[in-house]
């Protein structure tokens, strides 16, 4: 009875995987359709015609720097130089130790103003509005500590334009990410409430002067291996949402939101640990209870830059901390699973992230002991464990195949040694690193010490950054 | 459990397609970098084929049919029509129709089955702007695909094709808002030659829909058509869409024209903040220093926008910076503040640190001046 139990569960455990592969994969094909008509658009004209038009909308940038005196005026020069006829920046001061306010004051010759500030948003104590006199328009917010979320909220407060581009100050932007992001709220003004776009590792490329020259992939396993990651996340997985209008999740690093809507939800919620994630689903609740016609779109062609986990250490750091803002998003909307009011949202795409991201740890976990002692005892046919093994395996290697396919579109890794180094890896991730992650996550599920706080990025300065790879 | 069979077979047809695939990849990454450096190196060379071609009459170089097969040479077309003026654009049409270029571009438009071919063709078509292709845009007005709609309007705009603008105004409230603004795009381009249709339009679909109209405002003023600003008064007093008349004035203050200036005062008293806000900014358009003592009231506006406005609107007239230093004193806060900001976006950024150091800058008072009415 026990050994026909134990067989039933390896068996069970290496279907899930099986299964869990095949969603994937429908996915990426999902993708894959959509963007090859985004392809074909991107092709012809769209930056020029979004240059000229007197009709795009402006827009504010929205920066958090918590400690960032290292990178973040090269950050914001990088910023003030995107294409785009109209935008600004707001840079939130969180309450740094270190000397951020002081580099930003220097570099754009800022001044103290009192100019009006509307607290739509909750935020932490305001001591300070700085505006630039550099020619670059340039606001800074000094808050007290709060929080990412919280320095966000303080920015959207300050954000003199109709739609907000909340983003890191670790991150590269591509000159022409607002154009490609904006032309789809142009597209469809009325319903459009939220873009998302396409964040990729940094590691390993060439920056200069807060610019990337060449893109490269890192040689180290840990960031190469989060490349991998990036390219199925952003190219075979959000585009394939996005075309279902169900896109759960518009990253923190690239979001751009029509502000009336986030001050409607209350925007960034303080203290959670997957911010962007919560954001996302509660815009998607309001609009769905409203019945208001809506879309939350992703733009793969709109590119920023970021330094990912260099080292095992912060990259666990890192994975505990976004699993448990999964654990709390999925506490939190949990009705909305399969539930179909929630339409394609609750029916597919949180369905999925519930059934093949919360809980794949878990399973995944059990199989480690459960497969390898069935085996032993004889409960699981070694020809018919192998076969599926293999199976699983070979999905999941399509999986990653097709995402370097579709980003072949974009033309960023030109280098043979840099497509070698990729298809490599995505065999490899499957001996030890992709068992790593699923450790942390479970370390997540489980809590303790040092899975409840966020811990720091270690952060070297863009600038810094591909030298020393 | 499962069939012995079936699953190895699974096996290898997951393999196969792995292997298909990294085959397609390798493939993809080497053949498609040699094929774009090789069309470049073309491109640079029939550019420079053409330009011989432009510039000497007598040029001995041939341009054979294989080379005006090669899609390198119709971008070379592309980029040469973009790069010359005057009769050097006769010159590359004759070069153009003797190769039968345009004629095959109309036929993929017309015929292909390949979204990216169609794509290309009617970019081709815009860019090269040949009359002999005006009627093929004109039906692909139509196109079921939206970016071809929006290339075949700026192909007929580039060779100002008049009766096209009928039928661009015509498709403004049917058609959806990307298409619609790049539409309006093209209208500009043909400059007053679109005024009359547009006002015509506006006056006969305002009443049934804001979206469409609103944007035909917006597009006679950015036409800057004088003989416009009469009929925009006119539609400004008929209408109670408040999404009209505000296109009306944002058209009213493009155009700059005094003769607006007194309704334009009267719409400071609307009842919708939005037109307060709007008609403020206008009066700052428009450039007549008399308005600063009406925008001097505007500043108390229960609204925060509508003061915004007012005193951004006060920076852009003559004699206006003086007005908001004086402000800076005013009874009410709300207008100080309002004044503050306007002379700090307005470079004056002393006025603001005064401001700053008058009420004290800390949290309190900052956040004591907020009102409860909403900003968008």
């Amino acid at each position: 009875m026990i050994l026909e139990i134990l067989g039933w569960v390896g068996y069970g455990t290496i279907t899930y995987f099986i299964l869990m592969q095949a969603y994937l994969v429908f996915l990426s094909l999902l993708s894959g359709a959509a963007l090859r008509r985004n392809h074909h658009l991107r092709r012809f004209g769209r930056v020029g015609e979004m240059l000229s038009s007197r009709t795009s909308p402006p827009v504010s940038i929205v920066i958090p720097a918590y400690n960032e005196e290292m990178g973040i005026v090269d950050a914001v020069r990088s910023m003030s130089i995107v294409r785009y006829p109209r935008l600004e920046i707001v840079v939130t001061n969180d309450g740094s130790t270190d000397g951020t306010l002081d580099a930003l004051i220097a570099a754009f010759n800022l001044e103290k103003v009192r100019i009006p500030y509307r607290p739509d948003l909750e935020c932490a104590r305001i001591r300070g509005i700085y505006r630039g006199r550099s020619g670059v328009d340039i606001t800074v917010i000094d808050k007290e500590n709060g929080g990412r979320a919280d320095a966000l909220n303080a920015g959207i407060n300050a954000a003199r334009y109709p739609y907000v581009f909340c983003t890191d100050a670790d991150v590269v932007l591509d000159p022409d990410c607002l154009v490609h992001s904006m032309h789809r709220v142009v597209e469809d003004r009325d319903r459009t409430v939220g873009v998302g776009g396409n964040v990729r590792p940094l590691n390993g490329s060439r920056i200069e002067l807060g610019h990337l020259i060449e893109a490269r992939v890192p040689r180290p396993l840990i960031p190469r291996m989060q490349v991998l990651e990036y390219l199925r996340t952003f190219l075979a997985s959000r585009p394939g949402w996005s075309w279902m209008n169900a896109l759960p999740l518009v990253s923190g690093a690239f979001g751009i939101w029509k502000k009336s809507t986030l001050v409607e939800v209350g925007g960034f919620a303080p203290g959670h640990m997957g911010e962007d994630l919560d954001l996302t689903m509660r815009i998607h609740r309001h609009l769905l209870h409203a019945n208001v016609p809506y879309r939350i779109v992703y733009e793969p062609s709109a590119v920023i830059w970021t330094e990912v986990p260099n080292t095992a250490r912060v990259l666990r750091r890192q994975r505990i901390r976004w699993h448990r803002g999964l654990m709390t998003a999925v506490r939190d909307f949990l009705p909305m699973t399969f539930n179909p009011r929630y339409k394609q949202l609750g029916m597919l795409t949180w369905g999925g992230f519930l059934l093949f991201e919360y809980i794949a740890p878990i399973i995944e976990f059990i199989g480690w002991f459960v497969v390898p002692l069935a085996w032993m005892l004889g409960a699981l046919d070694t020809t018919a464990l192998i076969w599926m093994v293999l199976v699983a395996f070979a999905m999941g290697l399509m999986n990653s195949l097709i995402a370097l396919l579709l980003d072949e579109s974009y033309g960023f890794f030109n280098s043979p040694t840099d497509t070698s180094r990729l298809i490599l890896m995505a065999a490899v991730e499957n001996f030890g690193l992709r068992q790593m992650t699923v450790l942390w996550r479970i370390q997540a599920l489980v809590g303790g010490q040092g899975t409840r706080s966020w811990g720091n990025m270690e952060r070297r300065g863009v600038a810094n950054l591909a030298s020393q790879e | 459990m499962f069939s012995d069979q079936l699953v190895p077979v699974a096996v290898l047809v997951i393999f196969s397609i792995d292997a298909a695939l990294l085959t397609g990849l390798v493939l993809l990454k080497s053949v498609h970098r040699r094929r774009m450096r090789s069309h470049n190196v073309r491109r640079q060379g029939y550019l420079g084929l053409l330009s011989r071609h432009i510039s000497f009459d007598d040029s001995v170089d041939p341009i054979t049919a294989s080379m005006a097969e090669d899609p390198a040479f119709l971008d070379a077309l592309i980029d040469m029509r973009n790069a010359i003026t005057g009769d050097e654009i006769s010159t590359l049409h004759r070069i153009v129709n003797h190769h039968g270029v345009i004629e095959k571009q109309m036929r993929y438009l017309d015929t292909s089955l390949l979204l990216s071919r169609r794509l290309r063709a009617a970019v081709a078509l815009a860019e090269l702007g040949d009359e002999t292709a005006a009627e093929t845009l004109m039906r692909h007005l139509d196109d079921r695909e939206p970016e071809i709609r929006i290339q075949a309007a700026r192909g007929l705009g580039r060779i100002q094709w008049t009766p096209a603008i009928d039928q661009i105004v015509s498709r403004f409230s049917d058609e959806i808002p990307w298409v619609r603004v790049r539409f309006s795009d093209t209208l500009i381009g043909y400059g007053i030659k679109a005024t009359w249709p547009l006002l015509a339009y506006i006056r006969i679909n305002h009443r049934f829909g804001s979206k469409g109209p609103a944007l035909a405002l917006r597009t006679i003023g950015q036409i800057q058509d004088d003989q416009a600003v009469a009929p925009l008064l006119e539609i400004l007093e008929e209408t109670s869409d408040l999404e009209i008349q505000i296109a009306t004035v944002d058209a009213l203050a493009e155009l700059g024209s005094p003769e607006a200036s007194a309704a334009l005062h009267s719409r400071l008293e609307s009842k919708h903040w939005e037109l307060r806000a709007k008609s403020a900014s206008a009066l700052g358009a428009l450039g007549d220093p008399s308005a600063i003592s009406r925008l001097t009231t505007a500043m108390r506006d229960e609204n925060w926008w509508a003061r915004r406005s007012a005193a951004a609107a006060i920076a852009r007239l003559p004699g206006g910076i003086a007005s908001l230093y004086r402000s800076l004193d005013d009874d009410d806060p709300f207008a100080a503040d309002a004044a503050a900001e306007a002379l700090a976006d307005a470079g004056e950024l002393v006025s603001a640190r005064e401001r700053a150091k008058t009420i004290g800058a800390d949290n309190e008072p900052l956040l004591a001046h907020m009102g409860s009415e909403s900003r968008s």
